[in-house]
C-alpha cells in the first residue's frame, strides 16, 4: 500500500499539467471533432437524394452466419499466434534469474503460470464468442449463447494445454505460421466465393441460418471438448519440468516487452514484440539493376517485403476484408459498415507495406549509409508502398463495387487511394517514440504521456481521411469519374503531407 | 605547409539537455590524418563523436565539415562520411553480404562484387557472410559494420571504439586498413581505449576530459593508456 501510495503521489508530482490544461486540451479536441463532423454532415446533407436513390446492392451473397464464422476462426487463428508468440507458459527474466535455478521441482514454479494463462485465454475466448455467436444464428437463444460459451472456454483450455505440450517438445515455432495461414485462408477463400457467386449472378438458396445442433449432439460435443481439455492440461502440467530455462526466459522478455507496448497502447511496439523471425534466404540477391542510391532504397525495402511471406499474407486479407463486408447480407446493405471494413483492411495492407520504414525508424543509421539527404530516403520510402497498394486497393475496390456502377471507376477510384495508405505506412513508420520525459496523465491503462493519442494515430489518421471521397462513392453506390480525380487529388496531397511531416520527424 | 582542415570544432560543447559532458572541444582534422580521442569511461566521448558527425545538436560551439555546418540530413555530407557509431543498424532480412552489396551499388562502386569480396576477406567473414544479422556474433556483426564503412567511398571515417569485441589479429588488420585510408588522403577520428590501436593509427590524440580536452602528441597518449 505504502508503495502503491509513494508511486501515486510521485507521479501526480511529475504531472505538471494542470485540469485547466487538460480540459483546454479536451475543448480543443472537442471543437477539432465537431468541425470535422459539421463539414462531413453537410457534405451528406448536400447528397442526401442522390443517396437516398441509391440502388440497392444487389450482389451480398453471404448469410451472416458465414461471415461469423470468419470473425471466429480469425480470433482462434489470432489468439493461437499470440500464445505460441508468448509461450504460452513463460518466466520473468527476475523469475528465471531467480527462481528457475532453485533446487525445487520446475512444475511447482511454473504452474501458477499455466493457470493463469489458462485463465486469460478462457475468458478472452469467451468474450470473443459472445458477439460471434449473437451475430451467427438469426435467432439467438440464451442457452445457444451460454452452451457455445462454455465450448468456447472448454476449446481454450485444450488449445493452452495443447500448445505447452508443443512448447515443451520444442516445436511451437510452426504454430504462429499456421495461425496465420489459417486466418488468411478463412477471409480471402469466401471473400473469393462470394466475388465468383455475385459475378455469376448467382443467390444461396435458404442457406442463411446455421442449423442448431441436436441437444444430445450439443452435449455430446461440450463433453468431448471437456474431456480433450482436461487431458491437455494434465499433459501440460506434467511436461512443464522439460520447459528449458533459456526458451522461459526469453518467452517472459517477449512478454514484458509485449505488454508495456499494449499497456502504452502502442501498436507499433506490440508488433516489434510479436515479430515472426526472419529465415535466411536461400538465393542471394545480386541487385544488377541496383545504379544509385535511390534504387539502393527500392532495392531494400522491396527485399525486406519478398522475404517476409506473412505480409504477403496480410496484403491478401486486407484487399478481402472489404469484400467479404460488401458481399455479406445485412453488412453490405450498410455503406458505412463497408466504409469501416476498407478503412480496417487496407489499414493492414499499409501497415504490411510499411514494415521497411518502421526498421528503418528503428534503425536510423541504416539511412545514413547511403548519399541521399534524409528527405530524398523518406520519400523513396514511399515507393514500395504506392506500388504495392495500387493494387491491392485498385482490385479489393472493384470488387467492393461489384454490381454498382462502373467496374472500371471503382478499379480507378480504389487505386486512387493508394498515395493516401502509402503516406499513411510511412507517416505511421516514422513517428516519434512517444516522449515519457514529458508530462504525464494518469489514464484506465496506466500512466501515458500527454498528446499520447495524437502521437499513437499518427499513419491511420491519414489513411482514413484519405480515403473520405471513396467513402462518399459508397453511399452512393457509384464511381464517377469526377470521383476519381477528387480521390486521386486529395490522396496526393495527402500522401505529400505525410512524407513531409514524417522527413521532419526523421 | 598548414593542411585544410576537413573537419574542425571550435569551443564545442557537447551533452544531453543543458548539460555538458566534458570541456568544450576545439579541433581541426586535416585530409590524410588520423584523430584519436581517449578518456575515461563516461567521459563523453560518444557523445563528441555524435556531435561531430551530427547526431546530436552542439550546446554551444560549431562544428564545420569541408568549410560547412554539419548536416547529417544532407546527402552531400553522407556520401562524403562514413560512421560506425551502433552495430545494429542492419535490416534484418538482408544478409551480411547484400548489406555490403547494397551499400557499394548505391554509392556507386565500380565493380561492387570485387569490393564486397575484398572486404569479406579483410574482416574474416566468408563463412558468415550469407547470414542474416541475427545468426551473426557481436564480434561479426561488429565486423560486418565495419566492412560496410569501408566498402563504399569516403572521405572521414568515423569510428566509435572500432577495436570492440575484435580479436587482437583482426585488431591489426584493422588498424592497418584504417592506416591505408588514411595513407590514401582519408581522414578518420575514432575513440578508443586500446593503447596500442591508438599507437598504430593516430596521428594526434584529442583527451576528453572535465577540466580540458587537449590535444596531443600521439606518444603521450599511448604512454598515459599503457599507464592506465
Amino acid at each position: 500500500m505504502g508503495v502503491r501510495r509513494f508511486t501515486r503521489r510521485a507521479t501526480a508530482a511529475r504531472a505538471d499539467t494542470s485540469w485547466v490544461t487538460q480540459v483546454g486540451d479536451v475543448l480543443s479536441w472537442l471543437t477539432s471533432a465537431a468541425v470535422a463532423i459539421g463539414v462531413l454532415a453537410g457534405v451528406v446533407s448536400s447528397l442526401r437524394e442522390r443517396i437516398a436513390a441509391r440502388p440497392p446492392v444487389a450482389a451480398a451473397v453471404l448469410p451472416g452466419a458465414v461471415t461469423a464464422g470468419v470473425a471466429a476462426v480469425l480470433l482462434t487463428g489470432g489468439v493461437l499466434g499470440v500464445l505460441a508468440r508468448l509461450g504460452p507458459v513463460s518466466a520473468t527474466p527476475a523469475v528465471a534469474a531467480w527462481w528457475l535455478p532453485l533446487p525445487a521441482g520446475r512444475r511447482g514454479l511454473l504452474r501458477g503460470e499455466l493457470r493463469r494463462v489458462a485463465a486469460v485465454t478462457v475468458l478472452a475466448a469467451v468474450a470473443a464468442a459472445v458477439p460471434v455467436l449473437l451475430a451467427g444464428p438469426a435467432s439467438p437463444t440464451v442457452g445457444g449463447v451460454l452452451l457455445g460459451s462454455v465450448g468456447a472456454a472448454l476449446a481454450a483450455a485444450a488449445v493452452v494445454g495443447a500448445l505447452v505440450v508443443l512448447q515443451a517438445a520444442g516445436r511451437i515455432r510452426w504454430v504462429s505460421t499456421a495461425a496465420g495461414g489459417l486466418a488468411v485462408v478463412a477471409v480471402v477463400v469466401p471473400a473469393a466465393a462470394a466475388s465468383a457467386a455475385a459475378g455469376l449472378g448467382r443467390e444461396p438458396a435458404d442457406g442463411t441460418v446455421l442449423p442448431a445442433p441436436p441437444p444430445a449432439l450439443a452435449i455430446g460435443l461440450l463433453a468431448g471438448t471437456a474431456l480433450l481439455a482436461a487431458l491437455a492440461l494434465i499433459a501440460a502440467d506434467r511436461r512443464l519440468t522439460r520447459l528449458p530455462a533459456g526458451a522461459l526466459r526469453e518467452r517472459g522478455e517477449t512478454v514484458q516487452y509485449a505488454s508495456a507496448s499494449a499497456l502504452s497502447l502502442d501498436a507499433r511496439e506490440l508488433g516489434r514484440a510479436l515479430g515472426t523471425v526472419v529465415r535466411t534466404p536461400r538465393r542471394p540477391r545480386t541487385w544488377t539493376w541496383v545504379t544509385g542510391p535511390e534504387r539502393a532504397v527500392v532495392a531494400a525495402d522491396l527485399a525486406v517485403l519478398a522475404r517476409s511471406p506473412w505480409r504477403w499474407g496480410q496484403l491478401a486479407a486486407g484487399a478481402a476484408l472489404p469484400v467479404l463486408a460488401a458481399r455479406t447480407r445485412g453488412l453490405g446493405d450498410v455503406p458505412a459498415l463497408v466504409a469501416v471494413a476498407v478503412v480496417l483492411g487496407w489499414g493492414l495492407a499499409a501497415v504490411s507495406v510499411g514494415e521497411p520504414s518502421r526498421r528503418a525508424h528503428a534503425s536510423p543509421a541504416a539511412d545514413r549509409t547511403l548519399p541521399l539527404s534524409a528527405g530524398v530516403v523518406v520519400r523513396l520510402r514511399a515507393v514500395v508502398p504506392v506500388a504495392v497498394l495500387v493494387v491491392v486497393c485498385g482490385v479489393s475496390a472493384l470488387l467492393v463495387g461489384q454490381g454498382a456502377g462502373s467496374p472500371l471507376g471503382w478499379l480507378a477510384v480504389g487505386a486512387a487511394t493508394a498515395p493516401a495508405w502509402a503516406g499513411a505506412a510511412v507517416r505511421g513508420g516514422y513517428r516519434p517514440e512517444l516522449d515519457w520525459s514529458g508530462p504525464v496523465v494518469s489514464t484506465p491503462f496506466g500512466v501515458l504521456p500527454t498528446g499520447v493519442g495524437a502521437t499513437l494515430v499518427r499513419g491511420p489518421d491519414l489513411g482514413v481521411l484519405g480515403t473520405a471521397p471513396l467513402a462518399i462513392g459508397l453511399l452512393l453506390g457509384e464511381a464517377p469519374p469526377v470521383l476519381v480525380a477528387v480521390q486521386l487529388a486529395w490522396a496526393s496531397a495527402l500522401a505529400a503531407l505525410a512524407v513531409e511531416t514524417a522527413r521532419k520527424k526523421s | 605547409m598548414t593542411a585544410i582542415p576537413l573537419l574542425s570544432a571550435d569551443e564545442l560543447s557537447v551533452g544531453y539537455g543543458a548539460e555538458p559532458v566534458c570541456a568544450p572541444v576545439t579541433v581541426a582534422v586535416a585530409a590524410g590524418t588520423a584523430l584519436g580521442i581517449v578518456g575515461p569511461n563516461g567521459a563523453g566521448k560518444s557523445t563528441v563523436l555524435q556531435t561531430l558527425v551530427g547526431l546530436l545538436p552542439p550546446l554551444g560551439g560549431t562544428v564545420q565539415f569541408d568549410g560547412r555546418d554539419v548536416d547529417e540530413r544532407e546527402a552531400p555530407f553522407r556520401r562524403a562520411v562514413a560512421t560506425v557509431l551502433d552495430d545494429d543498424a542492419f535490416f534484418p532480412s538482408l544478409t551480411g553480404a547484400e548489406h555490403l552489396l547494397l551499400t557499394a551499388r548505391g554509392h556507386g562502386v565500380g565493380d561492387p562484387e570485387r569490393a564486397v569480396a575484398a572486404q569479406i576477406e579483410v574482416f574474416g567473414l566468408a563463412e558468415r557472410a550469407g547470414a542474416l544479422p541475427s545468426a551473426l556474433s557481436s564480434g561479426q556483426r561488429r565486423r560486418l559494420a565495419l566492412a560496410a564503412a569501408l566498402v563504399r567511398p569516403f572521405r572521414l571515417l568515423v569510428l566509435d571504439e572500432p577495436e570492440r569485441r575484435l580479436d587482437a589479429q583482426m585488431r591489426r588488420r584493422l588498424a592497418a586498413r584504417l592506416a591505408a585510408a588514411v595513407a590514401g588522403g582519408a581522414a578518420v577520428v575514432f575513440a578508443s581505449h586500446d593503447a596500442d590501436f591508438v599507437g598504430a593509427l593516430a596521428t594526434r590524440v584529442l583527451v576528453v576530459d572535465d577540466a580540458s580536452c587537449p590535444v596531443v602528441p600521439t606518444a603521450d597518449a599511448v604512454a598515459a593508456l599503457h599507464e592506465g
